[in-house]
């Protein structure tokens, strides 16, 4: 049963990092992408590939992956943070299913739809340590830069441009170089978290990074509470535990598991949606309707 | 008072999940599932999860075991992720004896979990050639796709004086496993490939594809691909005008293509299953299964049924010699033995694994899969 546990608390930590780092740029920038889940499978391909061909050092893994994600993310945001708003959310589409393909295509690199297998354990002196305390220290690192960030110029600007974003301008920030900035912080947590989620399932392919996952880190993002910072990992508990916890439901049959649990789990969301509009640690008053 | 009645509610709801922590000697021998049960894929978990259910029945019919089993389902939605959480929870939380697996990328997944805790994982759904060998405790009891492609062509060129022959192929190692086969062995049967075209796996529009599968004029389109797209692509093949003959390997046998009208004529191999004239097991599989859930069973139920079959005779073995039933006593059990009698016929094991069987060509006439050879 720990094993079990300690495999849910490790996918709950990756998925909190995702969500968190979403959360950075969504709640503090105002930049709603739907494409997460390429900075995670670009993390994922490049730490699995410096554990396979290198050594499976984790932090090393985790280092490349943050480089080759927020690297990436800043080469793509560049021209794609020219649009605003709902218009980013269309880019980023473009970008997640162009990233799909790519993924698909470049079977030297990521093993193309069979994926790279026989990822092996991360080692840190030649001992074999669970992915679970590196899952929790990159958490907890993250949640600390972005909580400073916040409270600083960087999270004022940011703050300043997500709230309107021509009367930033005119105040002269540098808003294309911020906004960069903070899809590259945050591409490169998903890198990690990527890297981390590779370690810990030996296996990646293409099907973990599509654009269901990056709906799921929204929804997980969404469910917490956008703009808090504890909202995303309270999301990302909950929406990996609850179908964790549907499962121990005993009296449902075998053909029937599948549909029964998601509609339990598809009711819980829409009734939490309901009752809990921000999300449940989010503002509520910025949940309800106005109408 | 308050605290007591929280604690009854508590109880009240806690109890659907309440379950024993340790495995006594006379608990169930648990035989998990890690299957679609749900999304895109769900019609595969629901085939694959019948055969099971009749295995279960007979065993227990038959009193093969001295300990009753239960069979566990986990929802993976042909999802690596979700397939390693149940693939947890079945090794770590249920102590299942024996995990019953389909699809490449799940089969993936969980076998280095499988792996560390010396757990059976038997997969008699996926087809691709890059599951041989994935653990020592991973096994096929069906045959992988490059050898049906191969048991097809002499059929093709010989009875059917194909040609010239058209690749339909979804991007995976699947689908490059039959480019790889049908490059290699046409040539060796008379024929020629005439064109192969890579389809994604989400694709669901084949209009453009049609129009160039008929500019390469084949004799026959072999189509490589899975899941709900299967129908979709005979549909758009023969809406597009392709109106020549379409064949493809076992994944074909399921009721959702068999019922399509623009699949009469389709070629296919599948393993050899005489379900009416076959040994008297098969004949039992084929009769019960049709009383039990009133349809005629499928290679797919039969597979499963073999798969959970192969639990019971190796289980009974290890009883009966006052053994312990686990991974690393059924591994030892399946080398020892490697032939077993199942459903349409002797299954024998190879060093990783693979079960061989024969292959047999089936052709979709009138809604039903009729023997053309084999």
């Amino acid at each position: 049963m720990i094993a079990y546990l300690s495999n849910i608390a490790t996918l709950a930590a990756i998925f909190g990092l995702l969500a968190a780092t979403l959360n950075f740029m969504v709640g503090q920038a105002g930049i709603f992408s739907v494409a997460h889940a390429v900075f995670m499978g670009l993390g994922a391909y490049s730490g699995a590939q410096v554990a396979l061909l290198l050594v499976p050092d984790p932090f090393l893994a985790c280092l490349a992956a943050a480089v080759v994600a927020g690297g990436l993310s800043l080469c793509l945001a560049l021209p794609a943070l020219r649009v605003r708003g709902e218009y980013f959310v269309a880019a980023s589409l473009g970008l997640q299913m162009m990233a799909v393909t790519l993924f698909t295509e470049a079977k030297g690199l990521t093993g193309g739809m069979g994926g790279l297998v026989g990822i092996p354990q991360p080692r840190i002196f030649g001992v074999v340590v669970p992915v679970l305390p590196l899952a929790l220290v990159a958490l907890v690192v993250f949640l600390l830069l972005m909580a400073a960030m916040q409270r600083g110029s960087f999270g004022r600007t940011l703050g300043a441009i997500r709230d309107a974003e021509s009367a930033a301008e005119a105040l002269g920030k540098n808003v294309a170089v911020a906004k960069a900035l903070a899809v590259a912080f945050s591409a490169a947590g998903a890198g990690v978290a990527g890297a981390l989620f590779a370690l810990h399932l030996s296996f990646v392919n293409v099907e973990s990074f599509t654009l269901e996952q990056s709906v799921l880190i929204m929804a997980m993002l969404i469910v917490g509470g956008t703009g808090t910072l504890l909202g995303p990992i309270l999301g990302a508990v909950l929406l990996l535990s609850l179908p964790a916890a549907l499962s121990f439901i005993t009296f449902i049959p075998p053909t029937d598991i599948g549909s029964v649990q998601q509609i339990i789990y598809g009711g819980a969301m829409a009734l939490l949606m309901i009752f809990r509009p921000a999300g449940l640690l989010g503002d509520q008053k910025r949940g309800r309707s106005e109408a | 008072m308050n605290s007591t009645r929280r604690l009854l509610l508590g109880s009240a709801l806690a109890a659907p999940f309440a379950r024993p922590s340790f495995a006594q000697s006379g608990d169930p021998y648990v035989i998990g599932t890690l299957f679609p049960m749900s999304g895109t894929n769900a019609e595969y978990g629901t085939v694959f999860t019948s055969g099971a259910q009749l295995a279960i029945q007979h065993i227990e019919a038959d009193r093969m075991l001295r300990r009753p089993i239960r069979l566990q389902a986990e929802d993976t939605q042909a999802l690596p992720q979700q397939a390693v959480v149940g693939m947890q929870k079945l090794v770590n939380v249920d102590h299942a004896a024996w995990t019953l697996v389909g699809f490449t990328a799940v089969s993936k997944a969980v076998a280095p979990i499988g792996d560390r805790a010396k757990t059976v994982m038997v997969n008699g759904g996926a087809v691709g050639p890059d599951l041989s060998g994935l653990s020592p405790y991973f096994w096929n009891v069906i045959p992988l796709a490059h050898l049906e492609t191969r048991a097809l062509l002499p059929f093709l060129t010989r009875e059917r004086r194909v040609k010239r022959v058209a690749l339909v192929y979804v991007d995976d190692p699947l689908g490059d496993a039959i480019l790889s086969e049908l490059r290699n062995e046409l040539p060796r049967n008379g024929a020629e490939l005439v064109g192969s075209f890579s389809i994604p796996r989400t694709a669901q529009q084949f209009g453009p594809v049609a129009a160039r599968v008929r500019q390469a004029r084949p004799d026959a389109v072999y189509i490589a691909s899975f899941g709900a797209q299967q129908s979709q692509i005979i549909k758009g093949l023969r809406d597009n005008g392709v109106s020549t003959l379409l064949c493809s390997y076992s994944a074909m046998g399921l009721d959702s293509v068999r019922s399509l009208p623009e699949a009469e004529g389709l070629v296919f191999t599948a393993q050899k299953m005489d379900f009416s004239g076959g040994d008297e097991l098969t004949k039992r599989f084929a009769t019960d299964f049709q009383a039990r859930f009133n349809r005629a069973p499928t290679i797919y139920n039969a597979n499963y049924y073999n798969a959970t079959r192969m639990f019971g005779l190796l289980a009974q073995g290890i009883e009966q010699a006052g053994g312990t039933v686990n991974g690393e006593t059924m591994r030892a059990a399946l080398l020892q033995r490697r032939r077993f009698d199942l459903v349409g016929g002797t299954g024998e094991f190879d060093d990783k694994g693979d079960m061989m069987a024969a292959i047999e060509v089936l052709e979709y006439r009138g809604g039903r899969a009729q023997r053309l050879a084999g």
